[in-house]
């Protein structure tokens, strides 16, 4: 109690109101002091300790409804906290901010109960007020935020009310599956900063690298200590944070966590191997290998924790193009679209060997486009990928395909079949699979080209001008539930890689599956919605818009005295518990 | 005004328009290369087409090319260097430590450079045909034949293998806790591998050239007949040669002065240096509009600078140039 | 060791790698393309005299193949920038006025343009399926054409001073042209920086080609070049384990070096000569 107040209620109150006054306050304090708090079961560990963290690039923003960078979401998790958080390793979902919901029996309302007594980094309270001007600045499109489409079901947004100082209400505008998983990663911000900037209109422009850091503040296990420009970005202990161990010890153990800027995976394996890091996400099959050579002389720990949500496939161009694109184009086209040309390219990959020589077996060919680290939703009946050249001609041949007398194989019009693969310059990976592609294919009579593109240039041709033939790329789910990534498969959308944004869908199946996907985003049951999902799986593998290749492991490295490690196959594979990680003898 | 002025105003004046010529030309790539900044939101499945053009459209990357050029010039006419779309913030607070950490690089190496140059150079062309001659030109030759990259990669497999060096970067993880003349260290020894790949690169050409010049001018007449005066040879070599043969070798220290901000891209990037390097190319490969821009510019700025001042410099030293300005 | 031996010693070298480059359809053991999946970065032994790669494609073929993008992009963009500049110093030179200053200031511009972004603007807007060897050679005749600067200076400046020579006075005396004069008269002069600065460029732009490669501008797969090669050992591990790898390199640096001896001893036999000349 100041001094002054003391005063003030001395003068101002006569002396059994000034008890009470005085008693009020002390109540009032302890029970700012008594906070809800998540206690969080089986683990222990030492405070103290600093943990570095090699990113491959640099962080770009603290601002988490303008951060469109993988870098930037990475650090801006660690100072940030959302409502409902997907634990990493079950894949459900648990309270985080909400310490409870309930929702109606149509699913159309949920109702969360927030913490009560909670502060964020800076001190201030924090309460309804702040998720409420949250969502609003997430749902505003003036502010343009990359995570607001996730709130938009159907065309339209969903509605945040409050119902009391710790209580909000979201009104969803028709049933969603999976509702709850949508308030993942939604960070809650501190009203007290950010809403004179959202009044001003300058919401994207807060919390740069270079704001002070005292005017950044977050409820996550973290707050913003230091930045150094290109070289680190140092984040200390949040005092205020709102978890702690069984045996009360407040999370998080760690006293200071820092980013280093390492330029690229093979400066962050040479610093994780100096001792400069202690955690490296996502490490590259060959530099794995690397590592796993010199295990014994560094003392460290490698994890390969199975396949993960990320998965390659090859796409051909199916577009409606204008008469005035290439001629060429149009023409092969035709055979595009033949479906047994498609099946016959599935079936003359080699996707073992593009496991074994590109991933060095840590990889998984897939049966189907679901990654295989989605065990939950995978189709397990699929039969799997079998290679076979000989059914491959004979499917060619059936369908009036033949070869010419230098074995050159030609579509039915007479037309040589060749085609160019475009893929990412920058990653190596994908050239690797183009490379093994093309060879196989040239089994089949096929001349193919692989072209490797600047990764720019290449989304430019894919999405904007539809200005390539063949195509390899990756899609990196962020959740085991199927909902974030219905563009890639409703027709209409502009995801749908192979012939985004079509008026009306433009085969049958396409159709089918529009219905299905749709059905499944609304209907609430899990068994029901596998049955869906199952479905779209078994019909995109007969007619083959994506030919999916494999999904990579996911490898990752920390050092040996780092304790509660645990990977996990969803974003962020190293770092989700970083409220968790702690030294076995913090001297560090 | 005097000579030295006028020259100077009008070689300025040269610059702008050059600087002009150069940001126009510059702009009009960048919109060639297909693809925007925001074409990796575009392929993310949980941003939709319509968020895209959204953010396309505030950038104002929707408006036409000379619109756009003439905001950005107008914009940076006023010291404004444009608003970084990847930092969500003016390119300006990017630019200053990158820079200070380029220059530190680039900086040591031109030193050491052209402080092992000159001497071996001189040396080389004075005819001592000892064996740290040849070794020295020997050595130089095979430098200049290893590519720069390849000789990065083997000194940083080499600092991996044995942990002798750093594996890159400028700070070790404990920097923070030293004192300062530990943290000048630090940064020391994270220096060595990159000013090593500069100046094997860099100290071999400069080298030759000096030795080019001296021998240019030791075949003029003039050598012969201070040959035949029977003046000593040292005296010869740094009275009389020497500064005959400065003008070639300082317009290349010039060209040294100027490329102070370019030379160590590639260096930096792949030791992992914080400097200009990585973070222009990080930002071509994200169409960083003004970032690009703005690095261009500065580096142009600076080749005409250190041109500039190595004329200045040759018109102090050589008096046939001062009577040819005249 | 004299300045001819040794001029004469190193084209020998060059010319054997350079026949060798041509005939690799030929010397190469196998083709550039075939892999061998079951023998991933097999070392050097059991029929493959230098290992073989990440898709178990013979080192040796790939090194030999390799040569051919590698030196004759660099021979082809020397002679674009050698044409250029040619044209651009005689013209600079002999005409003087605003041709001079145009093309003085007009090189400055180029020297200070990013050509990353031109390089990366140009791959993107290739036709995709234009031969691998034709998408690097337009790369190639793109660098070259961004090099004509330094050959112009040098020829700008022979012309400059052979203008004013006596017996080019007299030729214009009687009555001689332009083309006459330029072509019998000065062309003549230019050869020997013409002829040097070919010695110097040609390195420069093989090694570009290793630069581009890095950046991942190079010739697309399947085709070798010593810079997709070289750009493999981008991971620190790939020297420790795969040595053989390393091979371009091998076969680069002495390559470098015979253009490197080629030029200087020209150089100094250019010095000696004016000296005695002047």
């Amino acid at each position: 109690m100041s001094p002054n107040l003391g005063r003030t209620f001395t003068r101002v109150l006569s002396p059994s109101r000034r008890v009470a006054g005085c008693v009020l306050l002390l109540a009032s304090a302890s029970a700012a002091e008594s906070k809800d708090v998540l206690v969080v079961p089986g683990i222990t560990g030492t405070p103290g300790g600093t943990l570095v963290y090699a990113q491959r690039s640099e962080a770009k923003t603290l601002n988490p409804l303008v951060a469109s960078d993988s870098a930037s979401r990475e650090v801006i998790q660690r100072i940030q906290a959302d409502l409902i958080h997907i634990n990493r390793a079950t894949g459900e979902t648990e309270p985080a901010l909400a310490k409870s919901w309930t929702v109606s029996t149509d699913g159309l309302h949920y109702t969360l109960q927030l913490r009560e007594g909670l502060r964020f980094s800076d001190g201030q309270p924090f309460d309804a007020d702040d998720v409420l001007f949250s969502f609003q600045a997430y749902l505003d499109e003036k502010v343009h935020s990359p995570q607001r489409d996730l709130l938009v079901i159907g065309g339209k947004p969903i509605a945040a009310r409050k119902l009391g100082p710790y209580q909000v209400a979201f009104d969803l505008p028709g049933p969603y599956a999976a509702a709850e998983r949508l308030f993942d990663g939604f960070a809650i911000l501190p009203r007290h900063i950010l809403e004179k900037p959202y009044r001003d209109g300058k919401l994207a422009e807060a919390w740069s690298l270079a704001t002070p850091p005292a005017q950044v503040a977050g409820l996550g296990p973290f707050c913003f200590k230091r930045y150094v420009p290109g070289q680190e970005l140092v984040f200390e202990r949040n005092p205020n944070y709102w978890k702690s161990d069984a045996a009360g010890t407040p999370l998080p153990y760690l006293a200071e966590l820092k980013f280093v800027l390492a330029g690229g995976e093979d400066m962050q394996v040479a610093r994780f191997e100096a001792g400069e890091s202690d955690l490296i996400s996502r490490v590259g099959p060959r530099n794995f290998e690397a590592l796993e050579k010199r295990r014994e002389r560094r003392g460290y720990r490698l994890a390969d924790a199975g396949p993960g949500l990320e998965y390659s496939f090859l796409f051909f161009n199916l577009n409606d193009l204008a008469a005035s694109t290439s001629a060429d184009l149009t023409a092969r086209q035709a055979f595009f679209r033949r479906e047994a040309f498609r099946r016959a390219v599935s079936l003359a990959i080699d996707r073992d060997a593009l496991v074994r020589l590109v991933y060095l077996g840590r990889a998984a060919a897939l049966t189907s486009p679901v990654p295989r680290g989605d065990r939950l939703w995978l189709d397990s009946s699929l039969p799997s990928l079998v290679r076979s050249v000989p059914q491959a001609r004979e499917l060619l041949a059936a369908d009036k395909f033949h070869w010419a007398p230098d074995g050159s194989l030609l579509d039915p019009s007479g037309r040589k079949v060749e085609f160019s693969i475009v893929t990412s310059s920058g990653n190596p990976e994908r050239v690797q699979m183009a490379t093994l592609i093309q060879d196989d294919l040239k089994q089949l009579g096929m001349t193919v080209h692989v072209a490797p593109l600047e990764f720019r240039s290449l989304l430019a041709r894919v999405f904007d001008t539809h200005d390539y033939e063949a195509c390899v790329l990756s899609l990196a789910e962020t959740d085991f539930d199927p909902n974030p990534g219905t563009s890639v498969w409703l027709s209409d959308a502009p995801n749908h890689f192979w012939h985004p944004e079509e008026k009306v869908p433009a085969t049958p199946w396409e159709g089918e599956i529009d219905t299905l996907m749709r059905r499944q985003m609304t209907t609430l049951r899990f068994e029901e919605r596998k049955r869906l999902v199952d479905r779209v799986q078994e019909i995109a593998m007969e007619h083959l818009p994506l030919i999916p290749l494999l999904t990579p492991d996911v490898l990752v490295a920390a050092n040996g005295d780092l304790l509660n490690f645990h990977p996990a196959l969803m974003e962020h594979n190293v770092l989700w518990n970083v409220e968790e990680l702690s030294w076995k003898s913090p001297a560090r | 005004m005097n000579r030295v002025s006028r020259f100077v105003v009008r070689r300025l004046m040269h610059g702008v328009v050059l600087l002009l010529a150069l940001s126009f030309l510059s702009f009009a790539l960048a919109q060639w290369a297909p693809g925007d900044f925001y074409s990796n939101l575009r392929a993310d499945p949980q941003v939709s087409a319509a968020t895209v053009s959204g953010l396309r459209a505030q950038s104002g990357l929707t408006r036409p090319l000379p619109v756009r050029y003439i905001i950005w010039l107008t914009g940076l006419l006023h010291g404004d260097f444009g608003y970084s779309l990847a930092y969500h913030g003016p390119v300006a607070a990017l630019l200053p430590e990158r820079i200070a950490s380029t220059l530190l690089l680039t900086a040591t190496a031109v030193l050491l450079a052209w402080g092992l140059a000159l001497p071996l150079g001189i040396w080389s062309a004075a005819g001592r045909r000892g064996w740290l001659d040849s070794l020295s030109t020997a050595g130089a030759s095979l430098l200049l034949a290893i590519p720069e990259l390849v000789l990065a990669i083997a000194l940083l497999s080499l600092a991996v293998e044995t942990g002798w060096l750093p594996g890159g970067g400028k700070v070790s993880r404990a920097h923070d806790a030293m004192g300062a003349l530990a943290r000048f260290g630090d940064v020391a020894w994270h220096m060595v591998i990159p000013v090593t790949v500069l100046v094997a690169g860099l100290a071999p050409v400069l080298m030759r050239h000096v030795r080019a010049a001296l021998l240019e001018t030791m075949a003029a007449p003039f050598a012969l007949s201070t040959r035949a005066h029977g003046i000593p040879r040292r005296r010869i070599l740094f009275r009389h040669l020497l500064p005959a043969a400065l003008n070639p070798i300082v317009s290349l220290f010039g060209v040294s002065l100027g490329t102070l901000l370019s030379a160590s891209l590639l260096v930096e990037v792949i030791t992992g240096w914080p400097g200009l390097g990585p973070l222009f190319v990080e930002a071509i490969m994200a169409r960083d509009f003004a970032l690009v821009l703005s690095v261009v510019m500065l580096s142009a700025a600076f080749l005409l600078l250190g041109n500039l001042a190595a004329d200045l410099l040759l018109c102090r030293i050589d008096p046939r140039i001062r009577r040819a300005e005249a | 060791m004299t300045r001819r031996r040794r001029i004469a010693i190193a084209l020998a070298l060059l010319a054997v790698v350079h026949v060798a480059a041509l005939l690799a359809g030929f010397l190469a053991p196998y083709p550039y393309a075939e892999q061998h999946r079951d023998r991933p970065y097999a070392p050097p032994g059991n029929g493959f005299l230098l290992g073989t790669d990440a898709y178990g494609r013979d080192v040796l073929s790939r090194v030999l193949y390799g040569a051919r993008i590698s030196l004759f992009a660099g021979l082809a963009a020397t002679l674009v920038s050698l044409v250029l500049g040619l044209a651009a110093g005689i013209a600079a030179g002999y005409f003087g006025g605003w041709c001079d200053r145009l093309l003085m200031r007009g090189g400055e511009l180029m020297m200070a343009l990013p050509w990353l972004y031109l390089l990366l603007a140009v791959r993107a807007l290739l036709p995709l399926d234009i031969s691998p060897g034709a998408a690097f050679l337009l790369l190639a005749g793109i660098i070259g054409a961004a090099g004509w600067v330094r050959p112009a200076r040098l020829v700008r400046g022979v012309v400059l001073s052979a203008r004013e020579r006596a017996f080019v006075q007299a030729a214009r005396g009687f009555g001689a042209g332009h083309g006459y004069l330029i072509r019998r008269h000065l062309l003549p002069l230019t050869t020997s920086v013409v002829v040097t600065q070919a010695t110097v460029l040609a390195p420069q732009y093989i090694l570009a080609e290793v630069a581009l490669s890095f950046l991942g501008l190079g010739v697309a797969e399947p085709v070798p070049s010593w810079g997709n090669m070289l750009a493999e050992l981008r991971h620190f591990g790939a020297l420790t384990s795969h040595a053989w790898m390393l091979a371009p390199a091998l076969v680069l640096v002495p390559v470098l070096l015979m253009y490197l001896v080629i030029s200087d001893t020209l150089l100094d036999t250019l010095n000696l000569r004016q000296g005695r000349g002047a």
